[in-house]
């Protein structure tokens, strides 16, 4: 059994098979992977290990979508994305020729 | 193709038909990914599959995130070295109908919000093309023979209060024909594209509810009773191993016939 951190979990590769089980800081652990790389030596097992621990749970810039409360700016033209629990409204009562306001 | 020592994908894995569908396919000796958003459903499916001595990974991914695609595709690579089998179910539903009128006035009191339409269209369609088109993508640049599985419904014939889900699971059953039709075009002959349309199934998400709607939906079923998702498992092992299955999708029933509720 080897064990090494990343990203704040520690990872624990037990040869039994080879499964992978990750332990985060508050002690709660799941099972990553299970009975992978028969037959690999011990050391081509753990170094396989670590990398398919970084491809499953990448250290990065997790990009969440177009922030209407920050919009990118190019000059004085304001971009913002969809916001569906904002949605675009037409405004029925005001200057539209083609829906005049009917009352 | 045999299940046998081939290695698979699967969407939506950690419940209901996606489970069903993974330990299926570990029975019969192939090597999963089991991707889902929900981490202690992963959690609980690797458990169940290490004891049945499958090797699997799970991976926590967000299916209509062209970077979480990505990354359980590279991951699948990573761990087993190819790919063979990709089966779509992720899934949800939002049911409602499009307008709500008061009885009263005959007026409209209420539409359905994008905050319904939207997740359904991202997660039933976004979704189901990114991890074909992605799955294919590995497929085609290693070599590798291989299957891609949209899960599809019966609904796709159009049900009242679904008009999101039936519209996605519509798209999901007419993709195999396109998919395989650009691969002929392009000589790609050994990556099928099969899809299933599975009709009312023992998931949670019919187990749990009403029990006087459910046999009142049962009604409509000739075997009298719910398709269980091992069924459906079993016949996507067999699209897998039947090579001349291809280009369409395939209904599981259980003989449903139309009877409320279904716009023909």
């Amino acid at each position: 059994m080897s064990k090494f951190t990343y990203n704040d979990a520690e990872y624990i590769v037990e040869p039994s098979g080879y499964d992978i089980r990750r332990v985060m800081p508050d002690g709660s652990s799941s099972l990553v992977a299970a009975n992978l790389y028969y037959g690999l030596p011990v050391q081509e097992a753990e170094a396989k290990a670590q990398a398919l621990v970084k491809s499953i749970q990448p250290v990065g810039i997790k990009v969440v979508g177009p922030d209407i409360t920050r919009p990118n700016m190019i000059g004085d033209l304001k971009i913002v994305g969809p916001d569906i629990s904002r949605p675009n409204f037409i405004y029925w009562d005001k200057d539209s020729t083609s829906f005049p306001k009917s009352s | 193709m045999k299940m046998k020592d081939s290695v698979a994908i699967v969407t939506g894995g950690g419940n209901g038909i996606g489970e069903a569908v993974a330990k299926y396919l570990v029975k019969n000796g192939a090597k999963v990914a089991i991707v889902d958003m929900a981490q202690k459903n992963i959690d609980r499916v690797v458990g169940e599959i290490k004891a049945m001595g499958g090797e699997v990974i799970g991976v926590q991914a967000n299916v209509t995130s062209e970077a979480d695609t990505a990354k359980f595709i590279k991951a699948t690579l990573d761990a087993f070295g190819k790919l063979n089998i990709v089966v779509a179910c992720a899934g949800i539903i939002r049911d409602g109908t499009m307008l709500t009128i008061d009885k009263e006035t005959g007026k409209v009191t209420r539409k359905m919000g994008l905050d319904k339409w939207q997740p359904v269209i991202d997660i039933n369609l976004t979704g189901t093309f990114l991890t074909l088109r992605d799955g294919a993508e590995a497929m085609v640049n290693g070599g590798w023979e291989g299957i891609l599985v949209p899960i599809s419904s019966v609904n796709k014939v159009g049900q009242i209060g679904q008009l999101n889900y039936s519209s996605t699971k519509v798209a999901d059953a007419l993709m195999p024909k396109i998919i395989v039709g650009e691969f002929q075009m392009r000589g790609i002959h050994n990556i099928r594209c099969v899809g299933v349309a599975p009709g009312y199934t023992a998931t949670p998400m019919l187990t749990g509810m009403n029990q006087d709607a459910l046999k009142a939906l049962l009604h409509e079923v000739q075997i009298g009773r719910l398709v269980e998702p091992e069924e459906v498992a079993a016949l996507i092992g067999h699209c897998v191993e039947n090579g001349a299955i291809d280009a369409t999708t395939i209904e599981i029933t259980g003989g449903l016939c139309y009877e409320h509720g279904i716009a023909k």
